[in-house]
């Protein structure tokens, strides 16, 4: 019995490998077929909010630890590799280790005395954090306040990842960031670490019961979350030229982080790409095209999605294919 | 009539289809497309609305048959280009810098428009001149007052209105001026301004420009956005009683803290507001005869008719285009951005970006041709326009006049500051 179900387990993780290898291909090829200047831009959005969404998911979805704060990892990372290259002149791509290294401190340092907090009082934590250091930093002179900081053009290059007009490149760069974090997504799937924080997700008192440390457990899916999330935050700040904290940590993004992964299904690997696929196209779609038609229409469409999503769906998109796979084994059986 | 019979001539579904194909490129030579991109939703929509009218209005203005005293105020389209007429198209930024620099590039790339306008906030403003830069697509900032915008490096921005540091310039060159006229001269002044970026940016240069002119500050009081009272700051402004009160406040705490003096039974002898809530309708409607006297600084003098007759027609158009309210400091500054790039336009005699680019750095507007009260339209090598003073208002008997500068005014100011 037990060497049958790890059986299972081991053929589902290699089918999901696969699958994870064909969409990479399909995804690296995706722009040969797109050459509508903002449908690319398009994508590469999608992609940047399936990696955030994931990164969320590895806090969120596999421990259980829903954060709405997470706008301040992605916001101290942009800030970070934005303050090193304008002021510095440090590469982005070291910038990006930097930012990934400061944004997961970060998110063990409020771990630490957030995560002695239990159920919705965490919530509420990470949302007050979120919304203090956007105060904090809109007051914050050295990093130019409520003004923001431009990332100047100057040549075209890869170091700065910087591009003219050039959305390719950074294609290339969001789909090895979003498949990165899915990589790790895979990973901690399969691992000790893994089931840990599933357990501890589950019952608290159960996984404590079988010598699960807890604090741990939620600290090192906290860090990992915060990183990844930061290195989203580097790779926005470069993609568009301009920082401020109104764009990089205000509460609308902590939700617009979590939502992908919420719509799509918490805690699925699949998901948060999925959630991104459907729900960033839609919201930057109906303001192209609804938005100079009336005020606020769009934004209508696209809170009408997420509640028709969220009636038909409850457990999240990803609940469509779960549902055939299992009428499948069910037809093999 | 050729139309008509080569129309007749041709029929059937193959026929069609042609025509089909022919007739929007055949329109297309005499639309020129312009893209707009402001807060159409969100907590800024009522501005992106009211832009939307301005710009049709003049759009309305270039293409239309008129008899308007400015420059392009006789309609007919471009005559530059054929007669070509003005098309705009907006997009909404949600006051979100990365969908406004979507949006932006979406009319480059697609709708291949001309030029872009923009933008109310500086942080759209900052990603739509960006990358407007990147495709050599001239981007006309409207009404983003941000010094630092000019100062990006870019090549393709262009601003026809003032920036906050010439704001705020135009009131202490007022209080010299008002100085010299009467003898009364500004010594004091007290300083309180929300805490916002725009309340601490506004302060921060008040008390440079203060210090430079030798004018002691002798208070300078931040508070919090929509605060429940202002008695405390109140008594520390009587306390101090400055020759001027300068405020920056939004709307609601504007009221709060003029009624807050009044009850402590401080009168100000002259205050002088940085625009925004002190110009807003509901703040005279609210404070009633507590608001004569108030001076504000604006881009825009509605009473300037003498000097700039355009204003009446151009303000009626306006009214009936939707907006169903008068012009002010930012819709005329909107709508005066659009004749500058109409002109350039014009000049050019080409829809080619160099050729625009030249025409635009060659701008050069007398003020009477618009209806903005700037001494003209021309700018300098950041693109910025080095003509474009400010104008000081001031509330008398329930009407803005302007005061200021002398040549623009519509009557003399009240200005008793001396003890």
């Amino acid at each position: 019995m037990a060497g049958a179900a790890r059986g299972t387990l081991t053929m589902r993780r290699r089918r999901e490998i696969l699958l994870g290898a064909a969409i990479l291909v399909f995804l690296a090829l995706l722009p040969l077929g797109v050459g509508n200047v903002y449908l690319r831009g398009l994508i590469v959005l999608t992609l940047l909010y399936a990696g955030l969404a994931q990164a969320w998911n590895i806090l969120g979805g596999y421990c259980g630890q829903i954060s709405l704060g997470h706008a301040l990892y992605f916001g101290i990372g942009a800030y970070t590799s934005t303050l090193l290259l304008t002021r510095l002149g440090v590469s982005p791509l070291f910038g990006m280790f930097a930012g990934g290294v400061l944004s997961g401190g970060a998110a063990f340092l409020v771990g630490l005395p957030c995560f002695r907090l239990s159920g919705h009082y965490y919530v509420i934590a990470t949302l007050v954090i979120g919304m203090m250091v956007a105060l904090l930093a809109a007051n914050w002179d050295f990093i130019n306040a409520a003004q923001g900081i431009t990332i100047p053009f100057h040549q075209e290059s890869w170091t700065d990842l910087a591009f003219r007009t050039a959305i390719l490149p950074f294609h290339y760069v969001m789909l090895a960031y979003a498949a990165l974090i899915w990589l790790i997504a895979w990973l901690i799937e399969g691992s000790r670490w893994g089931f840990f924080w599933r357990a501890v997700k589950d019952d608290v008192a159960a996984a404590r019961s079988l010598g699960i440390s807890i604090y741990p457990s939620k600290l090192a899916a906290a860090a990992i979350s915060g990183a990844a999330t930061g290195i989203g935050g580097v790779l926005y700040a470069h993609y568009i030229g301009f920082i401020d904290p109104d764009s990089t940590l205000d509460l609308s993004l902590s939700v617009l982080i979590a939502l992908p992964a919420v719509v799509g299904g918490i805690g699925t690997l699949w998901g948060p790409l999925l959630g991104a696929a459907v729900l960033i196209p839609v919201q930057q779609l109906s303001v192209a095209w609804l938005g100079s038609a009336a005020g606020g229409i769009d934004l209508m469409v696209y809170g009408a999605l997420i509640m028709a999503l969220a009636l038909a769906r409850p457990e999240g998109l990803v609940s469509f294919f779960q549902g055939r796979a299992r009428e499948e084994a069910a037809d093999h059986g | 009539m050729t139309g008509v019979t080569r129309r007749d001539l041709l029929a059937g579904t193959a026929a069609l289809g042609l025509a089909a194909g022919v007739a929007p490129s055949a329109r297309a030579a005499q639309e020129i497309t312009i893209g707009a991109v402001f807060p159409l939703s969100g907590n800024a929509a009522a501005i992106g609305q009211d832009a939307k009218h301005a710009l049709e209005t003049m759009a309305d203005i270039i293409n239309g048959d008129h008899a308007i005293p400015m420059l392009l105020g006789k309609g007919g389209g471009l005559s530059g280009l054929g007669g070509a007429k003005v098309k705009l198209l907006f997009a909404d930024s949600q006051n979100n810098p990365q969908i406004a620099r979507s949006a932006a590039e979406r009319f480059i790339t697609e709708d291949h428009v001309v030029a872009v306008i923009g933008s109310y906030t500086s942080a759209t403003a900052v990603t739509i001149s960006q990358i407007c830069n990147r495709y050599q697509v001239p981007y006309i900032s409207a009404d983003n007052s941000s010094p630092s915008l000019n100062k990006q490096g870019l090549d393709w921005f262009f601003r026809p209105s003032p920036t906050d540091v010439d704001f705020t310039k135009a009131m202490f060159d007022c209080f010299a001026a008002f100085g010299e006229k009467t003898g009364e001269k500004v010594k004091t002044v007290a300083i309180i301004h929300e805490n916002s970026v725009f309340g601490s940016d506004s302060a921060k240069l008040q008390v440079s420009m203060a210090d430079a002119a030798g004018i002691k500050v002798l208070a300078n009081l931040s508070y919090q956005a929509n605060i429940p009272s202002l008695a405390v700051e109140a008594e520390r402004l009587r306390a101090a009683d400055a020759d001027v009160l300068m405020p920056s406040s939004y709307t609601s705490d504007a009221i709060l803290l003029v009624r807050a003096m009044h009850d402590s039974g401080y009168t100000p002898r002259a205050i002088m507001a940085q625009d925004a809530g002190f110009i807003d309708p509901a703040f005279i409607t609210a404070v009633g005869p507590l608001a004569e006297g108030v001076m504000s600084r604006s881009a825009f003098a509605i009473d300037a008719v003498k000097q700039r007759p355009a204003i009446p027609a151009v303000n009626a158009l306006f009214k009936a285009s939707g907006a169903n309210k008068d012009l002010n400091d930012l819709t005329a500054r909107e709508l005066t951005a659009l004749q500058v790039l109409a002109d350039a336009l014009n000049r050019a005699k080409s829809t080619n970006n160099m050729a625009l680019r030249e025409a635009l750095r060659a701008t050069d507007i007398p003020g009477d041709q618009t209806i903005m009260p700037w001494a003209g339209v021309k700018f300098d090598a950041t693109g910025q326009n080095i003509k474009s003073n400010p104008v000081i208002l001031q509330q008398q008997k329930g009407e803005w006049r302007a005061v200021f500068p002398f040549e623009i005014a519509s009557a003399p100011p009240i200005w008793h500051i001396a003890r």
